[in-house]
């Protein structure tokens, strides 16, 4: 018979190595598809795989079970993924160094993309690739989980620790971004 | 309620996020307001480029990448939580005892005549001397022994005595059955947790004789986490030519599939999705989800042989 997440997590808890394999083949498909949606590189992905799952391997033993484990799980998930440090430094990104902060990094990356100009010499999909980097962490974490991984708002708003207000602002900012950044892309394709 | 109220809930509404009663409200809205309609069809185009566009996705190959990598990473983890915790142990024992001073000296005292030991004996022999609780004054030799983790029970030498422990570890010789229970214990705990991938291999190798009628629970338990996560593939080949003899199970099953969709190595999906096809054509049954395992493996495996075999088994089982 199937165990349940709890009677995984309470093996794990005591140290065996098959429940905790049995957590990770369970969720690691999901966690790796949210990390690569939202930082669009494989390798970049599987980092933030590995650290997620390392860090629910240290956390285990204090794990309450005050939530779901799927639910600790993705807070982790979307943690490591708002506090990830981008390697790639494409010609829509700013390079990252230490006078330059998240907002900032935003806002010139937000300056560079202009699709008006790009649609000719660039591939679309790298097109909404680059529209879609230049949303800040939250609008992008949302509009991940909500429209590639399809979570319901209330869900979102358990993984990021937020209010369902504040997700779906984060979710209406994001749509309103792309939207003005990929008009002329969905004009063309109509 | 205003346009821009109406827009947020055309968004929300794309990812079924009203209710019932806000749809047919939006509805409602959308049949008279011919500003909203357009912004639906806005909308709808701008989420269908996003989804359409996306080429990202998570393949098996690039899923088993990631674990193969978890793998390492825990295997580090678990190598430092292991060493971290002896440190602790010791460095608590230490701290908490009353004697530190006393304990410290005797610490000295001991590694002095230890090493003393180790540097005039010339032979391998090491010497103990020890006190028997019966007699007072027994002495033992034995050779071969390696002392280690001296922890002292009683280190205030004032009144002539310490008391210590320490493990003695010793090579010890045996010859048995190779179905022996307590020989396949120990080839089993080796073939786990031996550092040395050669010493892994020939305690499987071992096993792997029809000399053996049965084989503990155990014994598989630790064959199937061998095929599934040893770093070396010679000793994972091994744990599948081994547990291609026992009795086919559910586990045995769930290491297959795993292999065949996780194992970097060709030759080992090779094998294990021949020994699956084996199992099926013995009357062995899939899930549905296994099912679809396979369909996936059919298309995206870069083997040939293995598409192949996958488009047999899918083919035979229905």
């Amino acid at each position: 018979m199937k165990l349940t997440d709890s009677e995984l997590v309470l093996q794990a808890k005591q140290g065996s190595e098959s429940a905790f394999e049995e957590l990770v083949y369970r969720y690691d498909r999901s966690v790796l598809s949210i990390a690569l949606k939202y930082v669009r590189s494989e390798d970049e992905a599987k980092d933030i795989y590995q650290e997620v799952f390392i860090r629910v391997y240290r956390g285990l033993k204090k794990f309450e079970m005050r939530s779901e484990f799927s639910t600790w799980l993705f807070r982790i998930t979307t943690n490591v993924c708002l506090s990830h440090k981008s390697r790639s430094k494409d010609n829509l990104k700013v390079s990252l160094n230490n006078t330059v902060d998240d907002e900032n990094e935003f806002e010139l990356a937000d300056e560079k993309f202009n699709a008006n100009e790009m649609i000719d010499s660039v591939d679309i999909n790298d097109l909404v690739n680059a529209a879609l980097e230049t949303l800040n962490p939250k609008q992008r974490m949302t509009f991940v989980l909500k429209h590639y991984e399809g979570y319901k708002i209330r869900e979102i708003a358990e993984m990021m620790n937020c209010k369902e207000g504040t997700i779906k602002k984060y979710l209406f900012d994001a749509i309103r971004n792309l939207r003005k950044k990929l008009k002329p892309v969905y004009d063309t394709v109509e | 309620m205003n346009h821009n109220e109406y827009k947020k809930w055309i968004q929300l509404s794309l990812y079924g996020e009203l209710s019932g009663e806000e749809n047919l409200k939006l509805q409602q809205h959308l049949s008279g307001c011919e500003d909203c309609r357009k912004e639906l069809e806005e909308q709808k185009n701008l989420l269908s480029v996003l989804t359409e566009r996306d080429k990202l996705k998570v393949d098996d190959k690039l899923l088993s990448d990631a674990r193969a990598q978890l793998r390492g990473a825990l295997k580090n983890e678990r190598e430092k939580k292991y060493s971290a915790t002896r440190f602790a142990d010791i460095l608590i024992g230490f701290i908490s005892s009353p004697y530190r001073a006393a304990l410290a000296g005797a610490a000295i005292l001991a590694i002095g005549f230890f090493f003393g030991f180790l540097l005039f004996n010339s032979s391998a022999e090491v010497k103990y001397i020890a006190t028997n609780q019966n007699n007072n004054e027994v002495s033992f030799t034995d050779s071969g022994v390696i002392i280690k983790n001296i922890r002292f029970v009683d280190s205030d030498a004032t009144d002539g005595e310490i008391e210590f422990t320490f493990d003695a570890v010793k090579t010890i010789s045996l010859k048995g059955k190779v179905d022996d229970p307590k020989i396949q214990s120990i080839l089993t705990y080796s073939m786990l947790n031996d550092m040395n991938p050669g010493s892994r291999l020939n305690s499987i190798n071992a096993m792997a004789t029809d000399k053996v009628l049965q084989y503990d629970t155990e014994v598989t338990d630790a064959l199937v986490t061998v095929l599934m996560n040893d770093e070396n593939p010679g000793v994972r080949r091994e744990a599948l030519q081994v547990l291609k003899k026992l009795p086919f199970t559910e586990k045995i099953k769930r290491a297959y599939l795993y292999v065949i969709t996780s194992d970097s190595v060709s030759g080992l999906r090779i094998d294990a999705i021949n020994a699956l096809a084996e199992a099926i054509k013995q009357g062995s049954s899939l899930s549905g989800s296994e099912v679809d395992l396979f369909r996936n493996k059919l298309q995206t495996d870069n083997n040939n042989y293995i598409r192949f075999k996958a488009k047999t088994i899918l083919q035979e089982y229905n």
